[in-house]
């Protein structure tokens, strides 16, 4: 899907074109009325409204492995966001800013069989919903209150850092002190399901399989976890400000459970699960990154992330960016990752090993338009024992690095109308391989009245654990755009139809339709 | 299978500084020159000024400011309102009419005529004008900067014309290269040199707005941030590198993106192309055998991984109506469990990569061996003579584990609970 861009406004269509666009204004205009009849005429005040609609319905089916069972997918995904901006009447970089920002989902899927969720069906799956809504995020934000050292969000908001992406619902409050420090604070719950804000399970930590169990007996999937609905969390980050060779963020975050929660997934002796419900670390991080970038040569990174919790170093990284010219770029990483999950989670306690990347990178912007990066490198994979004989004589002294491969290609001409860009990639190792190559087309016709998009796909891939599973896969997206920006909204309709073949499903199919249109006023 | 000790870590870092050192030493370009003419920023090759801010131009006129400069002019002499225009599109070119005074011509009227002598010849100055195109001239056309801008600000704390335009007295022809470059407006929008006075280090200062994003689409291409910003280019690889900048410093990229540009992604609910290339669903065990570590940053594995796998029967713990249709997932024996491996095997595999395990499996599957008999495992554990140490399921845990579980134990017992009976003798070592 393309990206929706504020576009000229288009030439007016002319002959055969004139009554197709004739025809996409009125049902488009149509459908824009409400939006726009919702937000408040241009008058004389400062605020600014925006009010965005997306909705994208999906159709597809894939088959397990084994042939069957065949999920339908019907999917119909819409999100409503509205956001109010220069709430103070001011929108200069030097005044105090007071905004509100907000987003609603829907998620559905209509080809769900009803048996799925039907707790009392042999194909329950727990936690399948059929049309979740969520609250993505809703705050209200101040900024550059008390002479710009002063900043606040309240609501439900993200908050993305070393320790990763993370939401909450509660306060952050930034103070910026005058020597290029600056503190940032916030407390409240971890966005966790079962809130009664409509919220999702995306944000806690991993390694639990959780959710209402309202609709299960007690001894019915006791794998299946109650999920703990207020997490209270608070964090705190201090970090420089206003330097630009220099940027460092230190934060800690803590995250605790409360509620009842299953113990062992069997039945005790009396035939009931053992709970445990006092107040319980989730996860406890602090993590680091420092970026030096002197004179605009380049640049060093790094971050650590150190889980309180499992008590061990479970993300590093280190990366160095040098400039030779002004078009390129010469890059390595090193990244190294232990597993961590909740602190409810058993997987903790079998997490031993790292996974570590490294990686040499390119970045040869050969043109304004033209542009190229080329990355090779290889994950490491860090074991006690040798695979061959573990079971039988697991030597937890010897250290096994199995080393995974791989490289990618990119490049890309970028033009006033459009784009070509080719992507390759190519992944090796012990556990199989994946080679291919994607070659994308975008381009505007009409003064970007109407868009396309061609992308065709080869990839061989084969999974060295399951002999049977190798393939070359060709691939093809066809898609088509229309923006008629009608009533002054920035619209967008597109329809996709994707074809993907290969021995092991034959012909897959995939039709995406999608509506986007924004009205800011 | 090798067995090979890399001491991989050691060598990337004593790598990285010495690459470091060497570029800080080495014969790489420095801080752009500033050349005599070209204005601060410019980089040698850069090939002009960004058309995404300065759409291209057409200029018809040509005009040797050094040899207007040398006898006697000013740039203000031409470009008379340039001191008080408060508007990035404000034309600051001068009319015709400026120029009739010294070369004799008359562009006042509607029947323009040139002078009486040579200087005075249109050819002078319009650019490819023949005699027979009578009135006709080729059109300077000057698009507005995508860009806010005042001159009389910046006049008004007597920065000179030269600060952001370079030497343009010294030529015979200005064109698009003296239009200021980013770079060189750091040199006072930054707070941390003295010289910066009052200019602001915002973004917004300069660049369009809508909302509290910076606009970024325009006609003329996509507003990208240059590799010596925040080292934030938008390379064909920048998909891979940007979670090093936004985990940095993500208020930097939230300049130009909103939330639902991130989320498109990191919480998307509709497959996003430029990450997962068409028919990924075919290859994605492999994918996720290979980069589980980029596989989490999006996904959960006991909800996104899990439920799925568990409607498609992949699992062990899923559906019994589902399970009754699946066949082995795990390789054949021959590769699993066949000798010299045994049935233990899988615990190798899971120390090489956990979250391949946690996507299909629940807590359950691993704690069936795992606890002890009195939590319901198996308790494959031989008898010893003593009670704490009768019926233990298989340990999985690390080394080094005993160092630290008396912490873990303090902040959360549960899943030590979910394998060891409250009065299991095992906690003693953690307590």
């Amino acid at each position: 899907m393309l990206a929706p861009a504020r576009m000229p406004r288009p030439p007016r269509a002319t002959s055969n074109g004139a009554a197709a666009a004739s025809r996409a204004r009125r049902v488009a205009g149509a459908v824009l009325a409400t939006v726009a009849a919702a937000v408040p005429a241009r008058t004389a005040r400062a605020y600014h409204t925006e009010i965005d609609a997306s909705a994208a319905a999906q159709y597809y089916t894939l088959s397990s492995p084994y042939g069957e069972p065949e999920l339908r997918s019907r999917r119909y995904t819409s999100t409503l966001g509205m956001s109010l901006y220069d709430l103070t009447g001011d929108s200069s970089p030097s005044h105090p800013s007071l905004s509100f920002r907000s987003r609603l989902r829907l998620d559905a899927d209509l080809g769900q069989d009803p048996t799925e969720r039907d707790p009392n069906s042999t194909r329950y799956v727990p936690g399948l919903q059929q049309a979740p809504l969520d609250l993505m995020y809703a705050y209200l934000e101040g900024d550059r209150y008390l002479d710009g050292a002063l900043g606040f969000r309240l609501g439900r908001q993200y908050v993305a850092d070393v320790l990763g992406w993370w939401s909450f619902d509660g306060a952050l409050l930034t103070l910026a002190a005058p020597a290029y420090v600056k503190l940032e604070a916030y407390a409240g719950f971890e966005q966790r399901s079962g809130l009664p804000l409509l919220a999702t399970p995306r944000y806690r930590a991993d390694g639990l399989a959780s959710g209402s169990r309202d609709d299960l007996r007690s001894n019915q999937w006791t794998g299946y976890l109650e999920e703990s609905k207020l997490a209270p969390a608070l964090g705190v980050a201090l970090e420089t400000a206003d330097l630009g060779w220099l940027h460092a963020r230190v934060t800690y975050r803590r995250v605790v459970n409360r509620d009842n929660v299953v113990v062992s997934p069997f039945l005790d002796p009396s035939g009931k699960l053992g709970t445990y419900s006092a107040d319980r670390v989730s996860t406890e991080k602090v993590g680091g990154t420092l970026r030096l970038s002197p004179l605009g040569l380049g640049s060093l990174s790094g971050s650590v992330v150190y889980d309180l919790y499992a008590g061990i170093v479970s993300h590093q990284a280190l990366a160095l960016d040098v400039f030779p010219t002004a078009r390129l770029a010469l890059g390595a990483d090193y990244e190294r990752l232990v597993p961590t999950f909740d602190g409810d989670s058993v997987f903790n306690w079998f997490a031993h090993s790292a996974i570590t990347t490294l990686k040499g990178r390119a970045d040869w912007a050969v043109t304004r338009r033209f542009d190229a990066a080329l990355a090779f490198g290889s994950r490491l994979y860090e074991t006690l024992g040798d695979p061959a004989t573990y079971a039988s004589s697991p030597d937890q002294e010897l250290v096994t690095r199995e080393v995974d491969p791989f490289a990618t290609l990119g490049g890309r001409y970028r033009y006033n109308a459009g784009s070509v860009s080719l992507r390759g990639q190519a992944e090796g190792g012990e556990r199989g391989h994946r080679v291919g190559a994607d070659l994308t087309s975008k381009q505007l016709w009409k003064s970007g009245y109407y868009d396309s998009l061609v992308i065709l796909s080869l990839y061989d891939f084969a999974d060295e654990l399951r002999p049977d599973r190798y393939a070359t896969s060709f691939s093809y997206v066809v898609g088509l755009g229309l923006r008629p920006n009608a009533l002054g909204t920035t619209t967008r309709l597109g329809v996709e139809w994707e074809q993907s073949m290969n021995r092991l499903v034959g012909q897959r199919y995939r039709v995406l339709a999608t509506l986007d249109l924004s009205v800011f006023r | 299978m090798n067995a090979r000790r890399l001491p991989a870590a050691t060598c990337v870092i004593v790598a990285a500084l010495v690459g470091l050192v060497l570029g800080l030493l080495g014969p790489v370009e420095a801080a752009p020159l500033v050349s005599s003419t070209r204005p601060p920023g410019a980089a040698p090759g850069d090939g002009g000024p960004s058309p995404v801010i300065f759409p291209p131009q057409s200029i018809g006129i040509r005009f040797d400011h050094a040899r207007h400069m040398a006898l006697g002019a000013t740039c203000t002499t031409c470009h008379d309102k340039a001191k008080t225009s408060r508007a990035s599109a404000d034309l600051l070119l001068p009319a015709g009419t400026r120029c009739d005074a010294c070369h004799g011509t008359n562009h006042r009227e509607n029947e323009v005529r040139a002078g009486a002598d040579a200087l005075g010849a249109c050819a002078v100055c319009h650019v490819g004008y023949r005699a027979e195109d009578g009135q006709r001239v080729l059109r300077t056309v000057l698009p507005p900067p995508h860009l806010k801008f005042n001159h009389a600000v910046h006049a008004a704390r007597d920065i000179e014309c030269s600060a952001c335009h370079g030497d343009v007295g010294s030529l015979a022809q200005a064109t698009f290269d003296q239009l200021p470059r980013m770079r060189g407006c750091f040199t006072c929008h930054t707070r941390d040199v003295p010289r910066q006075g009052e200019a602001s280090r915002a973004c917004a200062t300069c660049h369009l707005t809508r909302g509290a994003e910076l606009v970024t689409s325009f006609p003329e291409g996509r507003l990208e941030p240059p590799a010596w910003l925040h080292d934030a280019e938008h390379g064909p690889d920048w998909l891979e590198r940007h979670k090093r900048v936004a985990g940095d410093d993500s208020r930097f990229c939230a300049s130009c993106h909103a939330e639902r540009f991130c989320t498109g992604c990191h919480d998307g609910r509709v497959r996003p192309r430029q990450v997962h290339p068409n028919d990924f669903l075919s290859m994605h065990s492999v994918a996720a055998r290979q980069g589980s570590p980029t596989c989490t940053s999006c996904h959960q594995q006991q909800s996104f991984c899990l439920g799925c796998h568990q409607r498609a029967g992949v699992t062990l713990s899923g559906p019994v109506g589902n399970v009754a249709q699946r066949g082995r997932f795990h390789p054949p024996p021959s590769i699993w469990t066949d000798a010299p491996r045994g049935a233990g095997h899988h615990a190798w595999e899971a120390q090489r990569n956990l979250n391949a395990c946690v996507s299909c499996h629940m807590e359950r599957d691993c704690v069936a061996c795992h606890a002890t008999a009195a939590m319901g495992g198996i308790g494959s554990g031989l008898p010893s003579g003593d009670p704490g140490a009768f019926r233990r399921g298989v340990d999985p845990h690390p080394p080094g584990f005993i160092s630290r579980c008396g912490r873990a134990l303090r902040q959360n017992p549960r899943p030590c609970l979910t394998c060891h009976d409250p009065g299991d003798r095992a906690f003693e070592a953690c307590r």
